[in-house]
């Protein structure tokens, strides 16, 4: 009676398993099925793209429209673009974020519910709609078309990233504060020397997971830089998109072009990234 | 310097440039819909004409559009939330014992970090007619089921909110991994000395023990199917007419192609009282059914 009782947990145990792997299997062919058909079909010459299924596996590793691609949609240029658009906002972002949450979390004074409301508005709204109205004012203060519109719009401290930046800054005793004004250090070299360098680990996570983001956008370089020599790694992709008379194989490259960096920067700092997400998360 | 003013010169310096860019490039447009909601603004002119409530007299009496696109936030809507217990149930198996659990998680997250133009054209030609899910159908034997699924109107918007899946149920996996990380490990030791079972563990312990993780991604849920656009606008453009167009895809275009910068003024004023509206009824609904 007993055992047959264990037996029956045993089945019903290896059961679940079963079931576990095959939802994780299938999640992974489902992220992974729609990727193939790009990466077999960038090796695809133009012929060979008429000829069987998508599915078939290239006949040679024909690098044409790798080399196509990366002219026609200028990767280096928009690759540069993305990267002083992102590297600027991030780094400010962070020293802005971190300056915002040294006050919240430091200082008492009147207007600190105002200033915390303010945030929690600029959350609220919503981002695409208010881009009605955002032209006009970017185009009246002659950003518009310039690196500066993207970047302004980028750097602005959230109220998420305030939140974890204040945790970690309350985790700093205000003894070491205090005992460096008996020094007779001013506030901002507190800030600088002791405040700053420490919450360097937590604007790390928040600083990629924003750097992934904002090298994502397609609709704010879409509007503000649509010069071509500001063309990101998102708008270079639209030159495609507008082409009707497509032609899938290079496509499929600048898919790849575009893709590859993040992809990159994605398995090196995935740790940090994962925390990232966790510690906003868990703030929220 | 004494403390007492460097204190106040530190609190009006830090905090001066970031309210400065809050109040240009949010408030401000904020303020600047409500003002343009209650003009015929074209977006260029010089001037523009003060027209009163019109601009929401003509999306509530003659923009039928509107209503469709609005419908289509439906179907995101309904998508994502029917995804949520998905998305906790493989977030509760990746938290448990299981062989190559960081390569599951690097997975499941990846869609998320891709570039949305990338995802959208890859899943364009994924979508085409002979592309790859009409091939896998046909290998398959189910070629009878063969769609233009970006061309019929019957089947877009399931395409466009599978694509939609595909790029975002990652991310609230990993929102939820992190909640039930938090979850401490003696609940589950204490309930299975108890004879719980796991799917009893996952209905007392892991959903209760995540509840404002759920509250969040419901949040941002609403606020996100709301604005979805960037896949329908690179996608399909709302189109054929606008079979496939979501609220924003539409003002948008009013906004930009058609110059009605007043129209669409109103039409992201809408959208945060629709936000608002939605997320509090959600709220409701879910207290009321526990």
């Amino acid at each position: 009676m007993e055992e047959s009782k264990q037996v029956r947990r045993l089945r019903r145990l290896s059961l679940t398993t079963v079931i576990k792997y095959a939802v994780l299997i299938a999640i992974v062919a489902i992220v992974f099925i729609p990727l193939s058909v790009i990466l077999l079909s960038a090796f695809k010459t133009p012929p060979e793209m008429v000829q069987g299924t998508v599915f078939a596996l290239p006949k040679s590793l024909n690098l044409n429209n790798f080399t196509d691609s990366f002219k026609q949609a200028k990767v280096l240029l928009a690759l540069k673009n993305t990267l002083l658009i992102t590297v600027t906002s991030v780094l400010l972002n962070v020293i802005i974020g971190a300056m915002v949450s040294y006050i919240i979390a430091r200082f008492d004074f009147k207007a600190k519910k105002l200033v915390m409301s303010i945030f929690m508005v600029a959350m609220i709204v919503p981002f695409t709609t208010i881009e009605v109205a955002r032209f006009s004012i970017v185009k009246n203060l002659g950003l518009y078309n310039t690196l500066w519109a993207p970047i302004l719009i980028y750097v602005g401290a959230d109220l998420m990233q305030i939140f974890v930046y204040k945790q970690f800054i309350d985790k700093i005793p205000e003894s070491l504060d205090e005992s460096a004004m008996l020094d007779g250090a001013s506030y901002f070299t507190i800030f600088r020397k002791i405040i700053f360098p420490l919450i360097i680990p937590a604007a790390l996570t928040v600083a990629i997971i924003k750097f992934v983001e904002i090298s994502n956008d397609m609709y704010v370089p879409y509007l503000y830089i649509p010069s071509d020599k500001f063309r990101t790694l998102s708008t270079t992709l639209m030159v495609f998109q507008g082409d009707r008379t497509l032609d899938w194989g290079s496509l499929s490259a600048g898919v790849i072009w575009v893709i590859l960096p993040a992809l990159v920067i994605y398995f090196v700092f995935q740790k940090y990234i994962f925390s990232g997400l966790v510690a906003g998360a868990s703030k929220e | 310097m004494n403390y007492s003013l460097q204190r106040k010169l530190i609190i009006f310096s830090f905090l001066f440039i970031p309210l400065a860019l809050l109040g240009v490039f949010m408030l401000l447009p904020t303020f600047k819909l409500f003002q343009f909601s209650l003009t015929d603004w074209d977006g260029y002119s010089k001037s523009f004409q003060y027209i009163g409530l019109d601009n929401f007299k003509t999306i509530f009496l003659d923009s039928g559009d509107v209503w469709l696109s609005l419908r289509n936030n439906g179907y995101y809507f309904i998508g994502h939330l029917a995804a949520i217990p998905f998305e906790i149930a493989v977030a509760s198996m990746l938290c448990g014992a299981v062989i190559g659990s960081r390569f599951f998680k690097s997975i499941v997250f990846m869609p998320y970090i891709i570039n949305g133009v990338a995802v959208a054209l890859a899943f364009s030609f994924f979508f085409s007619p002979s592309g790859g899910f009409n091939a896998i159908l046909d290998a398959l034997h189910l070629s009878s089921l063969k769609q233009d699924w970006l061309g019929d109107y019957r089947v877009i918007n399931f395409t466009l909110v599978f694509v939609s899946l595909w790029r975002y149920c990652g991310q609230h996996v990993v929102f939820f991994i992190a909640g039930i990380m938090s979850i401490p490990k003696e609940y589950y030791e204490a309930a299975e000395i108890d004879g719980a079972n796991k799917f009893q563990m996952f209905r007392h312990i892991t959903v209760p023990g995540i509840k404002t993780i759920i509250e969040l991604v419901l949040f941002l849920n609403v606020r996100g199917v709301l604005a979805a656009f960037e896949i329908p606008f690179l996608m399909t453009n709302g189109g054929p007419g606008y079979e496939s167009s979501t609220f924003v895809v539409y003002t948008v275009k009013e906004a930009f192609q058609f110059s009605h910068v007043g129209l669409a003024s109103a039409l992201g004023i809408m959208l945060m009282f629709i936000t608002v509206v939605v997320y509090i009824l959600q709220k409701k609904i879910i207290r009321i059914s526990g």
